[in-house]
């Protein structure tokens, strides 16, 4: 198993559609990350009105609206399934290892591994866009004390305001951070484990993103809307509760969530028993 | 001591296509076997059911007597290429196969090994989405030679390959079938299928054909052909003269396509008539049948393919310009061969005797090495 494992990791990273990936991911968050600063009135899950640039609550909607990068970990979960059936590199694959479970079981725990790193890369990049707000805030801070203080005092003054400022909003930003990182590192890759399933199950690349980003975006928000206590089983809903339970102090959301240990093990339900059907149904035919 | 031991096996695709049908063979370490058989006959599937990629609807194929999904090491023991196209075009060559490597538990330095005799180290660090056909299946007989196997299944391995690197191949699967290494007894087996019949003709000692999912004939390649008769050709401005010369001296000579055919005699018997009667020759040619047309007499030179090519007559009608339409049921050119032999090692048949009925065939070969007659006919 170690040596499918580390073929597995080789197999990703000797291929550029990962960095490109993981690329497109930072690209993402820093969008939707100043986005949701920026936007006035930026809500975020049923949390209402405007929220105050530089308050406890805009770190969490920005933060936590990184989240979406669980939809590119469901895409890479895929690939690193279909991506063999596209191109035929099952061939050699299941020649040089003919238990096709065991292949299925290497790519899971690839999958997980490459999903953790995603949301790794992803939180430290909601941590450069924190401490790009932090900076912002300063800022304006500064020219709001030069505009109403005077010259002499002014500077004094400011210095001990914008230095108290600072530490206060690193510690809010960091606060903030390290409540929904968890969450969303772990949602991330558990996201590329319930996507390889799906990949296992389907075999074919367009069909399985489609279906996958297709669920996840349109029916499952629709079945929140209509049967919230079904609703929150699926697969978006139960990595939502991941992080929800890390900021269970900041408002309420709307639709009811699983805590975040039922939310982890509804993930890996969805991961594991998508792969495994899939492995005894779709990965048993014969390659032709 | 590798083996190979199909029996019974058969597979059906779906409720209508019977792929492969009972087939039961030995494949014979030491030589190179060919697996020959034309399009759709099932020589894919079966190279695939070897391999476990296909799973057989009954019967068994055993490799040192194990499934091959049961074998401990399956990348050292036996070394598999299907077709040039299981790559991902962005990842390097080296790449391709240190991952099979690792996969196998086998060292970086055996991947290049295999691409230096593969002549591709050079280029190992480049996308295999740039390679041609060629190097594409250099690179696939690379993976195959990894973990230095005993056995080496090689579907269509020629294909795209320049000459130079054809000649090569040849060479190397006969010494690779020849080598003993310990762990192999009497020696490799090697199985190659192909459809270029003059090529197989070169590299392999020993056939298996199959017809329809069906065994048509196994064995020595040269026992298959040493029963079938010989022939001589000789093109000559005298040609009626000499054919008289011929059948006065009870030799079968008949005229076909511009050329004195004579089938069952040798040069020995026909060239003193020649030199008798004083007749000026141009070219004169003996030929034992060819694997071409010993294939075609175990297939019935029927494709299983859907649809069948035009009859030559119909062609060259056409082209002719506004003669008479297009006969509707012309004769196929392929000689109306037997019925494919039944029996596991039949012998050949031989095609019916070209009389002067035969179909009209494309105008003669002209250049002096005129190789075997053209479809079907032999010479």
């Amino acid at each position: 198993m170690t040596r499918l494992l580390s073929a597995e990791v080789r197999k990703l990273w000797t291929i550029w559609s990962t960095y490109v990936i993981y690329l497109i991911v930072v690209l993402i968050d820093l969008m939707f990350g100043f986005i949701v600063a920026f936007a006035p009135g930026g809500r975020h899950r049923g949390t209402a009105g405007f929220v105050p640039h530089g308050s406890s609550q805009w770190f969490v909607n920005v933060f936590s609206v990184l989240d979406n990068s669980r939809l590119l970990a469901l895409v890479l979960g895929v690939l690193i399934i279909t991506g063999e059936y596209r191109h035929k590199t099952v061939t050699p694959t299941f020649l040089a290892e003919p238990r096709r479970g065991r292949v299925v079981t290497a790519k899971l725990g690839i999958s997980f591994g490459a999903g953790l790193l995603l949301g790794v890369l992803t939180m430290l990049t909601g941590l450069v866009i924190g401490f790009v707000l932090v900076a912002v805030g300063v800022h304006s801070c500064l020219s709001l004390a030069g505009v109403s203080q005077g010259m002499s005092q002014a500077t004094c003054a400011a210095q001990g305001a914008v230095h108290h400022y600072y530490v206060a909003n690193t510690h809010d930003m960091w606060h903030d951070w390290s409540r929904i990182a968890p969450g969303v590192i772990l949602g991330t890759g558990l996201f590329a484990v319930y996507g390889l399933g799906l990949g296992a199950l389907l075999k074919n690349q367009i069909v399985a993103i489609a279906v996958g980003l297709g669920f996840t975006l349109v029916v499952e928000s629709i079945i929140v809307a209509v049967w919230p206590t079904i609703g929150k089983y699926l697969p978006g809903e139960a990595a939502t509760a991941l992080e929800n339970a890390s900021r269970t102090s900041f408002g309420g959301t709307s639709t009811p969530l699983l805590s975040w240990w039922e939310g982890a093990i509804m993930l890996v339900i969805y991961g594991v028993v998508l792969a495994y059907v899939g492995t005894v149904t779709t990965l048993r035919s014969d390659i032709t | 001591m590798p083996t190979i031991q199909a029996r019974g096996l058969t597979k059906r695709f779906g409720a209508d296509v019977l792929a492969v049908d009972h087939l039961d063979f030995d494949a014979i370490p030491g030589g190179v076997t060919g697996f020959l058989g034309p399009n759709g006959a099932g020589k894919t599937t079966t190279l695939r059911m070897v391999l476990g990629l296909v799973t057989p609807t009954s019967g068994t194929v055993l490799v040192d007597g194990l499934r091959y999904r049961d074998l401990p090491h399956p990348t050292n023991r036996v070394g598999a290429s299907l077709e040039a196209s299981g790559f991902h075009p962005a990842r390097t060559a080296r790449n391709h196969l240190k991952i099979i490597a690792t996969m196998a538990g086998l060292p970086f330095s055996r991947v290049e090994e295999c691409l230096d005799l593969v002549g591709l180290s050079e280029v190992g660090n480049r996308k295999v989405g740039g390679f041609s056909l060629g190097m594409r299946q250099r690179l696939e007989l690379a993976r195959s030679l990894l973990g230095k196997p005993d056995i080496l299944v090689l579907d269509e391995p020629a294909n795209g390959l320049d000459p130079q690197g054809i000649a090569w191949l040849r060479d190397f699967l006969r010494f690779y079938a020849s080598e003993k290494p310990p762990s192999a007894g009497d020696g490799r087996i090697v199985i190659v299928s192909s459809h270029l019949l003059s090529e197989a003709q070169l590299i392999v000692d020993d056939v298996i054909v199959l017809t329809a999912g069906r065994l048509a004939a196994q064995g020595k390649l040269s026992d298959l052909l040493g029963g079938t008769k010989r022939s001589v050709r000789v093109c000559t401005p005298d040609a009626d003269r000499l054919v008289q010369a011929l059948r006065a001296a009870n030799l079968p000579a008949v005229m076909q396509d511009g050329y004195v055919v004579c089938e069952g005699v040798t040069p020995e018997q026909v060239g003193p008539i020649m030199v008798e009667n004083r007749i000026e020759v141009h070219e004169m040619v003996s030929s034992t049948e060819s694997l071409e047309s010993l294939f075609f007499s175990l297939t019935g030179g029927e494709s299983v393919e859907p649809g069948q090519m035009a009859p030559l007559g119909d062609y060259r009608r056409f082209n002719d310009g506004p003669a008479a339409p297009p006969a509707a049921t012309s004769a196929p050119v392929a000689p109306p061969a037997p019925s494919p032999a039944a029996g596991p090692v039949a012998p050949p048949a031989p095609s019916p005797a070209a009389g002067p009925a035969a179909p009209p065939a494309p105008s003669p070969a002209a250049g002096p090495a005129a190789g075997p007659g053209p479809v079907g006919g032999q010479t």
